[in-house]
């Protein structure tokens, strides 16, 4: 009986091993065999027939598909149908008669979720993220269309789209040799970065000026520990003069930027700017060597290193008022209205309490130095399965028309703004049908990042009301104190860096492994662990990078 | 169930044992021979009897053939250039007869670390958590009061149901140097803060500590079914001979559970290589990463975040590899030592 049963069984396998197999390729072909022959079809938009379009207007309705991030924030409304995707539907249907479906994905899962809808075929026609490697991972497989063809052949097309990025953001991705543009880049309207801040409050009983150099600011932070008892009272014992996370090339910016030789060239910078923290920048390691001097001093929150991304521990202690300086995004004491910092220190500590921006750290030619980020932000591509480029364009375009991505950014006036006597623009906080789930609506506005009236003036003032609950003297105070010298290296586009491909999170990880391990290590271990740490990262394939970035640019720029 | 009556099964038992004295006996041979053209028949009748019974293996072979067999296939990826937009059919061979990806992998420093903190992490679990259940459960079962009993065994079991990143955020609020409970209250006794979590050393000992705390109770329960298991006449005859607590212990209740031992000692060594995710990476931070970082772990970075799909999939496969070969030398090993083995 038992033979009976095992050859039955291994017939019933194989049957259903065959079946399984046999229908599962045959079934999946269709996909792969339809993506990989579009992009032949779509690489020469002038073999496909003369779009039926008059005025902009296509005569018949097309249909897109148009990713959306969702924030699954409480309250929220859906983010692929409520008030502002009504307004585009509407509206799109209304000029260019496409119907626009947006398909919502995980903002913080997004590179997995579109890794999944790509390869399933099922991928929106308009798709963003904020990983260009990924998308050149996709492209390299060939699931990405070449967008150059379609941005010459459309241009008149496209009045809004070109006057708002320019040809610099639209071709910024374009390969030197072979001409594709896998992904056009988003404007990013405000480029200020990161602030020093310092508790205000504390300076003042301790009638500090605000600190304008390195040593001052060294200072400051002795005198607010020696002072605990004075600024903390019974909970002197929380102290913590400097804080920071384990992100020490983010958190530590300003610092180590300072340390950087103001002569260094934009093709050194170029070479050795993989990191988006800089760490390979000459001159970085002697600012790493102040963090550990502090730290050893009891200068820094000594558990910092236990906590990773997205914990709040730190945030926590900041909002208790036991933080007496960091360095993080230019706004981010003053984000998040009522849940924020500034509010809740306001509760807990007093009216008084608040955190100021300074600037303290100057380079070797007395500037305060910083880098800040390129204009550009998210990403936008099309997969290989987009069969409407064109109607795919008109969406960015529309979008991207001023009139439209005002209503996006500020709502309906009385609902989700008002309008100040001087013009300038006042967010409130709406419920219901036409609550942002992004702020400024971002998540619609894909083009753009970043509040734009139209008027710098505006938007200057308009910025600085954007914080529901904190004085605006705070933020135009940030605002400029965080571009001040500011310096830009410019796009060195040599193509695809084959070696930098994958490499992103790994080496990312290293950096901050032994960054973190550098700062909290005795002082006569700096070097040993700073120089064992960095040589690792180098061997782990930053050489590898840097050396292929000095070959590429000598090709292209030599 | 089948409401087979007594006479249809005599019926179906007798070319069975037809069949089974045909094995090497040439005599019966001719009589199986000579009632060949029923063989067939034998099986459809045998068919018709128990259809049912094989409708009912359906469900769970079709269960194992679509979620465990057929995603098989993608195995290949492994071998492959992975694409996005090919099935994995198609996907070009990687280089070096398609072994491009293995070598990759052994070249590169951080996943030979991760292999080696992988099988330090899960040695030491073994060494250290697996008597751990046993002591206890020996522990239990000799306690007088059952209630007492009872409710220890509950409160010790309790943990197995928290998650590790619970774990991890309530070992940061005890562990902590500066700001942990536990380190608060030996600042008080003037003992130095002891780096539990941020010192590699130090990390290890916290790491299978809090595995043993979390696992402990929950892997007792099947000892404890064991140890009920076993005759008390034996206990009985032991107290007879003059045997002590520790005597019955040694001498009855280990040999009573030592199948179970070996059961769950052979599946444990089949996942000396597997590797937890949330375990380490939960409990690891920057400061002990060349300890932590475990093989999941390097999956997790090089091929979902850094889009390395083949090395990530040549990695999981290597990894599947070994434990097979070390349950299988586990199983026969303990086979070889007298015992049943898992299979």
């Amino acid at each position: 009986m038992k033979r009976t049963i095992s050859i039955l069984l291994v017939c019933f396998m194989l049957v259903a091993l065959l079946a399984g197999c046999g229908s599962e390729p045959a079934s999946s072909t269709p996909t792969p065999g339809q993506t990989s022959s579009a992009p032949n079809e779509s690489q020469a938009p002038e073999t496909t027939p003369e779009p039926e379009i008059v005025d902009g207007r296509f005569t018949k309705t097309r249909s897109i598909t148009v990713e959306i991030y969702d924030r699954s924030n409480d309250g929220g409304s859906p983010p692929e149908d409520n008030f502002y995707t009504d307004f585009i539907k509407e509206g799109m249907l209304r000029d260019h008669n496409v119907e626009v479906t947006f398909v919502p994905v995980g903002r913080w899962t997004e590179v997995e979720e579109i890794n999944n809808l790509l390869a399933a075929g099922d991928a929106p026609d308009v798709c963003v993220t904020y990983s260009y490697p990924t998308i050149q991972t996709y492209a390299n497989m060939g699931g990405v269309l070449d967008m150059a063809p379609y941005l010459e052949e459309y241009k008149d097309l496209l009045p809004n789209l070109y006057e708002l990025l320019t040809e610099r953001n639209l071709f910024w991705n374009k390969d030197p040799e072979k001409g594709t543009v896998w992904a056009i880049e988003a404007l990013l309207f405000n480029n200020a970065r990161i602030s020093t801040f310092v508790r205000e409050d504390w300076l003042k009983k301790l009638n500090l000026p605000e600190p304008t150099t390195l040593e001052e600011f060294e200072n400051m932070l002795r005198a607010f520990k020696d002072n605990a008892q004075l600024l903390l009272g019974s909970e002197a014992s929380q102290m913590i003069p400097f804080s920071i996370s384990y992100d020490i090339g983010w958190r530590a910016d300003h610092l180590l930027s300072a340390f950087v030789p103001n002569d260094m060239t934009d093709k050194e910078a170029y070479i050795h700017g993989f990191d988006d923290r800089h760490i390979l920048y000459p001159g970085i390691k002697e600012g790493v060597r102040v963090l550990n001097k502090w730290y050893n001093e009891g200068l820094i929150w000594q558990d910092f290193n236990l906590y990773g991304a997205g914990d709040n521990t730190e945030d926590n202690l900041m909002k208790a008022g036991y933080v007496g300086s960091f360095i993080h995004n230019w706004d981010y004491p003053y984000r998040n209205g009522e849940e924020g910092i500034h509010a809740n220190m306001q509760k807990l500590v007093g009216p008084d309490a608040a955190f100021i921006a300074v600037n303290c750290f100057k380079n070797d030619a007395g500037l305060y130095r910083k880098f800040l980020a390129n204009p550009i932000d998210r990403k936008v591509f099309f997969p290989s399965t987009n069969d409407e480029p064109l109607a795919s364009l008109l969406y960015l375009d529309w979008i991207s028309k001023l009139e439209n991505r005002r209503f996006l950014q500020i709502g309906e006036e009385g609902v989700t703004h008002e309008v100040m006597p001087d013009g300038a623009i006042k967010l409130l906080s709406a419920t219901g049908d036409k609550i942002m789930n992004s702020p400024n609506n971002i998540d619609y506005t894909i083009t753009i990042n970043g509040l734009d009236l139209g008027n710098a003036e505006l938007n200057a003032k308009s910025l600085a009301l954007g914080y529901a609950g904190v004085d605006a003297r705070f933020i135009e105070k940030a605002w400029p104190l965080s571009k001040q010298d500011g310096r830009i290296i410019p796009q060195f586009n040599v193509g695809e860096v084959k070696s930098e491909e994958g490499m992103g999170p790994a080496l990312a990880d290293k950096r901050d492994n032994f960054l973190v391990q550098a700062v909290s290590c005795p002082p006569d271990q700096f070097d040993a662990v700073f120089d064992a740490g960095y040589q690792d990262y180098l061997n782990s394939g930053g050489q590898a990078i840097i050396d292929e970035r000095t070959v590429k640019f000598a090709e292209y720029y030599e | 169930m089948l409401g087979l009556s007594r006479q249809q099964s005599t019926k179906c038992l007798l070319p069975q044992r037809q069949n089974m004295m045909s094995k090497g006996d040439t005599t019966v041979k001719t009589v199986t021979l000579s009632s060949s053209p029923g063989r067939g028949k034998k099986a459809v009748a045998y068919l018709k009897r128990y259809w049912t019974l094989y409708l009912l293996l359906l469900l769970p072979i079709t269960y194992f053939v679509i979620f465990k067999y057929v995603p098989m296939q993608y195995i290949q990826i492994a071998f492959k250039k992975y694409s996005i937009v090919q099935n994995v059919w198609e996907m070009p061979w990687a280089d070096n007869n398609g072994f491009e990806y293995f070598i990759k992998a052994f070249e590169n420093k951080d996943f030979l670390n991760a292999l080696r903190n992988t099988i330090m992490l899960n040695f030491l679990d073994l060494l250290c958590g697996f008597p751990a259940p046993i002591i206890l459960a020996l522990l239990l079962t000799e306690l007088p009061f059952p209630r007492y009993k009872r409710v220890t065994q509950t409160i010790a079991y309790m943990p197995h149901f928290l998650s590790w990143i619970i774990i991890a955020g309530l070992a940061k609020q005890l562990f902590a140097p500066t700001t942990g409970l536990v380190n608060n209250f030996l600042g008080k006794l003037g003992v130095d803060p002891v780096p539990f979590l941020n010192e590699p050393i130090w990390w290890v000992v916290t790491y299978i500590a809090l595995g043993i705390w979390q696992s402990v109770g929950w892997n007792t329960i099947i000892y404890l079914a064991a140890i009920a298991g076993i005759n008390p006449e034996l206990y009985e005859a032991a107290s007879m001979d003059g045997a002590g607590r520790l005597r019955k212990m040694w001498h009855i209740t280990l040999p009573g559970i030592r199948s179970t031992i070996v059961v769950l000692l052979i599946l444990s060594l089949g996942r000396i290589l597997g590797s937890e995710f949330d375990r380490p990476y939960a409990l690891g931070n920057h400061m002990v990463n060349n300890v932590s970082n475990v093989i999941a772990i390097f999956v997790y970075k090089y091929g979902i975040q850094g889009l390395q799909f083949s090395l990530a999939t040549a990695v999981g496969l290597f990894q599947s590899v070994v434990c097979v070969i070390f349950l299988f030398a586990a199983n026969a090993l303990a086979k070889r030592f007298g015992e049943r083995g898992v299979w």
